[in-house]
C-alpha cells in the first residue's frame, strides 16, 4: 500500500478528530452512575432505595466503610477513580483529604441555605464544614458526643459526669472497665484524661504524662476490642461496668433494644477551657473523581430532606442525631423510644461541654506512645 | 523431542505465570518496596531509608511477633494431638461415617468465622451459656472465661481443625497396612508401630497439616479480637493499625515483610521435606 501525504493528513486529521471526541466524552459528566463510600446508613435500603426510583436508569452503589483511615486508604491508593462520594469525620476530610486534593469544594450557591434549617450548633454556618481556605468542602449530618459509656445501674450518671475521665484511673474500677479500641478517639481521650489538650502540641513532660496515662488505662482495662456489639454485651452481662472511649454512637443500639441503663456519658469538666468531651460530626464530601457524576451534589442535596435525614439517623447498625434536627419537620418524624436512644434529653447540655473533634497536632507521636502501651 | 516437550509446556503454562506474577508477586513486590520507603508517605517516589525497620525494632514490636507465633505453635500442637486419633479412625477404621465426620467438618466452613466465634464469645461470657446455666441451676457462679490468652489459643485450635484434620487423614491413609502388621508380627508394641510406622510415613501429612494450621494461626486476628479480649496484641493486629490509625504505609509493610520472610522460611523448610506428590496420590 502506498501512503500519499495527502492520505496521511487525512488519516492523521481523522484520528485527531477521533481522538478529541473521545476527549469530550471522557470530559462530560456521568449520570448514570453514582457510587458512595461511607459509613454505615448511607448504604442502606431506606436511603438509597428512595434515590434509585428517582433516578431509575443510574446504578446507585454504596459500600460501608469499617473506620475513617480505612476509606481513605482507598482513595490514597487510587479509587478516586472509583468513589464520587466520601463520608467521613471531619478531621479527616479537612486535614487529609481537601489538603491532598482527595475531594473538591462544594457549590455554595446550591448549599448554604441548608445551614439555615439546621440545629443551632451548625448554623452561621458549622465552621468545620469549611476548608482553611474558605471553601465548603462537605455537608455535616450525622454527629454526636462521644466519651465513655456507664452502666448507669453500677455507676450513676450524676457520679460518672462529676469523676470524668478520673472514673478510668480510680484503683476500684481497675479489671471493671473496657476499651474500644477506635484508636484515633483513644489518643484524644487519654490525652484528655491526662489532663492535656489533644488539639495542641504534647511533647517533652505532657508526653510522658500522655504515656504514663495510656499505661494506666490499658493497665486497668479488662477487656480491649474494637466491636461496640461485643463491647454493649459485656456491658450489659456484667463483665464490665464502663467502656472508654464510646458515645451516642455507641449506645444507641443497646438503648434502642431497651437495655437503657447503657448511657454515653459526657464529662461535666475537663482540661481544655473547662470542656472536656469530643464530639464528632461527619461531612459527606465530593470525591476528586476524573470522571465525575452529576448525581454526587444530587445525592447531597436529597439527604437534607425530611424523610432520608430521618432514615439517615435510624438506619440499620447504630443511631445517630442528625444536624436537620433543627427543622421541626425533621423532628416530628422521630418517636419517644428513638429520642430515647440517642438521648435527646441531654444532647444540647453535652454537646455544650464538648469541644470540636479537630486534628490532632501529635497524632503521629501519640499513636506511637499509645500503640506501645496497647502491646503492653 | 524432550526439549519440545518442555518448550511446549512451558508456552502452556506462561498465562498462569504472568497471572501469578501480577496477581501473588506483584503486590508482594510492592508491601516490600513500601517497606523501604520513609515513614508515613504514601508514594514509592521517595529515597528508601528503611526507617520503618528501626521503628519496628525500637518500639518492641517483637513482643507481638513472638505473641503470634507463640500461640501458632501451641495451637498447632493441640491440634495435631487432637486431630491425630480422629484423623486415624477416619482414614482406617470409619468407613461411611468417615463422609459424614468429613461433611460435617466441612459444613462449618460454610459459616464465616466472625459469627462462629461470636457464638463462642455468647457461650463463654459472664452470663452466657455456661455460666448462666451453672447458675441458673446449680447455683454456681463464675467470672466469664473469655479476655485470657488460653481461650485465644482454643479459638486458633476450633477455627482450624479442618486444616490438621484432613491433610493428616490423607497422611495416616498412606501408610500401608501391611507395614503395621508386619511390625507387630515381629513383635513391635503398639508405642513402637506408632513411633516407627505411623508416624515417620504419615509425615507428608503432617507436615502439610502443621504447616497449614501454624501459618493460619500466625496471622490470625479475630480469635484475639472476638474471644481474647486482645489480652494480647498479635502481629496482624499491629500491622493493620499501621495501615490505618497510624496512616503509616512503610512501617505496616515492614510488619509485614517480617512476618512473610519468617512464615515463608518455614514453609520452604517444611516443603522442601514433604513428598507432596505422595499425598496427592501421583507416585503411590
Amino acid at each position: 500500500m502506498r501512503v500519499s501525504r495527502r492520505s496521511f493528513n487525512a488519516g492523521f486529521a481523522g484520528t485527531l478528530g477521533l481522538g478529541a471526541l473521545a476527549g469530550s466524552k471522557a470530559l462530560a459528566e456521568r449520570n448514570d452512575q453514582l457510587n458512595i463510600l461511607c459509613w454505615e446508613g448511607y448504604n442502606s435500603d431506606e436511603v438509597l432505595g428512595p434515590f434509585r426510583r428517582a433516578n431509575p436508569d443510574a446504578t446507585v452503589r454504596a459500600e460501608s466503610g469499617t473506620s475513617d483511615p480505612d476509606m481513605i486508604n482507598k482513595l490514597r491508593a487510587g479509587e478516586v477513580n472509583v468513589w464520587d462520594l466520601i463520608n467521613v469525620n471531619q478531621p479527616w476530610a479537612r486535614a487529609q483529604l481537601y489538603p491532598e486534593g482527595l475531594i473538591l469544594p462544594l457549590d455554595k450557591d446550591r448549599f448554604l441555605p441548608f445551614f439555615d434549617s439546621m440545629l443551632s450548633e451548625f448554623q452561621g454556618p458549622y465552621p468545620l464544614a469549611f476548608g482553611d481556605d474558605g471553601e465548603l468542602i462537605g455537608m455535616p449530618q450525622r454527629y454526636g458526643p462521644f466519651s465513655f459509656v456507664v452502666n448507669t445501674d453500677v455507676v450513676s450518671r450524676a457520679m460518672a459526669e462529676d469523676e470524668g475521665w478520673n472514673l478510668f484511673l480510680d484503683s476500684g474500677m481497675s479489671q471493671r472497665y473496657g476499651v474500644l479500641t477506635y484508636d484515633n478517639w483513644n489518643v484524644m481521650h487519654i490525652a484528655l484524661t491526662a489532663g492535656l489538650n489533644p488539639f495542641a502540641a504534647i511533647e517533652g513532660d505532657d508526653a510522658e504524662k500522655f504515656r504514663t496515662t495510656a499505661e494506666a488505662i490499658f493497665g486497668g482495662a479488662k477487656l480491649l476490642t474494637d466491636d461496640l456489639v461485643a463491647m454493649n454485651t459485656a456491658l450489659i452481662n456484667g463483665e464490665i461496668d464502663a467502656y472508654f472511649t464510646g458515645g451516642t454512637y455507641t449506645a444507641s443500639p443497646a438503648r434502642y433494644d431497651g437495655v437503657t441503663q447503657v448511657r454515653a456519658i459526657t464529662p461535666a469538666s475537663g482540661p481544655v477551657d473547662g470542656k472536656g468531651g469530643v464530639v464528632w460530626i461527619e461531612l459527606t464530601s465530593k470525591v476528586n473523581n476524573p470522571d465525575p457524576s452529576s448525581l454526587a451534589e444530587d445525592f447531597l442535596e436529597f439527604v437534607q430532606s425530611a424523610e432520608i435525614s430521618k432514615a439517615v439517623a435510624f438506619a440499620e447498625g447504630t443511631y445517630n442525631p442528625v444536624s436537620q434536627m433543627g427543622d421541626p419537620g425533621v423532628m416530628e418524624l422521630f418517636d419517644a423510644d428513638e429520642l430515647d436512644a440517642i438521648q435527646w434529653d441531654s444532647l444540647s447540655e453535652e454537646l455544650s461541654r464538648c469541644l470540636d473533634y479537630e486534628i490532632v497536632e501529635s497524632y503521629d507521636s501519640l499513636i506511637e506512645i499509645y500503640t506501645a502501651a496497647k502491646r503492653g | 523431542m524432550e526439549r519440545a516437550d518442555k518448550r511446549f509446556g512451558f508456552l502452556c503454562s506462561l498465562p498462569i505465570l504472568v497471572v501469578l506474577a501480577l496477581g501473588f508477586l506483584a503486590p508482594l513486590a510492592v508491601v516490600a518496596l513500601y517497606s523501604t520507603m520513609p515513614e508515613r508517605v504514601f508514594g514509592l517516589a521517595h529515597f528508601p531509608t528503611f526507617e520503618a525497620f528501626r521503628t519496628l525494632v525500637e518500639q518492641d514490636y517483637y513482643k507481638s511477633l513472638l505473641w503470634s507465633l507463640g500461640m501458632a505453635f501451641v495451637a498447632t500442637c493441640a491440634l495435631f494431638l487432637l486431630c491425630w486419633p480422629l484423623a486415624y479412625a477416619m482414614a482406617k477404621v470409619f468407613r461411611s461415617f468417615t463422609l459424614a465426620i468429613t461433611v460435617l467438618v466441612v459444613m462449618s466452613l460454610f459459616v464465616s468465622e466472625n459469627i462462629r466465634l461470636f457464638g463462642w464469645s455468647l457461650t463463654l461470657m459472664k452470663g452466657g451459656l455456661l455460666e448462666g446455666h451453672a447458675r441458673a441451676w446449680f447455683g454456681i457462679g463464675f467470672d466469664g472465661l473469655l479476655y485470657n490468652v488460653p481461650v485465644i489459643v482454643f479459638g486458633l485450635v476450633y477455627v482450624y481443625l479442618p486444616f490438621m484434620l484432613f491433610p493428616l487423614a490423607q497422611g495416616i491413609a498412606m501408610i500401608p497396612d501391611d507395614a503395621r502388621q508386619a511390625a507387630t508380627d515381629l513383635g513391635a508394641s503398639r508405642w513402637q508401630v506408632l513411633i516407627e510406622i505411623d508416624l515417620p510415613l504419615a509425615a507428608p501429612g503432617i507436615a502439610v497439616g502443621s504447616l497449614l494450621s501454624f501459618v493460619l494461626a500466625a496471622g490470625a486476628l479475630a480469635e484475639s479480637k472476638l474471644l481474647g479480649g486482645q489480652a494480647v496484641i498479635v502481629i496482624a493486629d499491629e500491622i493493620e493499625t499501621a495501615f490505618t490509625y497510624s496512616q503509616n504505609w512503610p512501617l505496616g509493610s515492614a510488619l509485614s515483610v517480617v512476618l512473610i520472610a519468617i512464615i515463608g522460611c518455614l514453609v520452604t523448610y517444611g516443603l522442601a521435606r514433604v513428598n507432596l506428590d505422595a499425598i496427592i496420590g501421583r507416585n503411590r
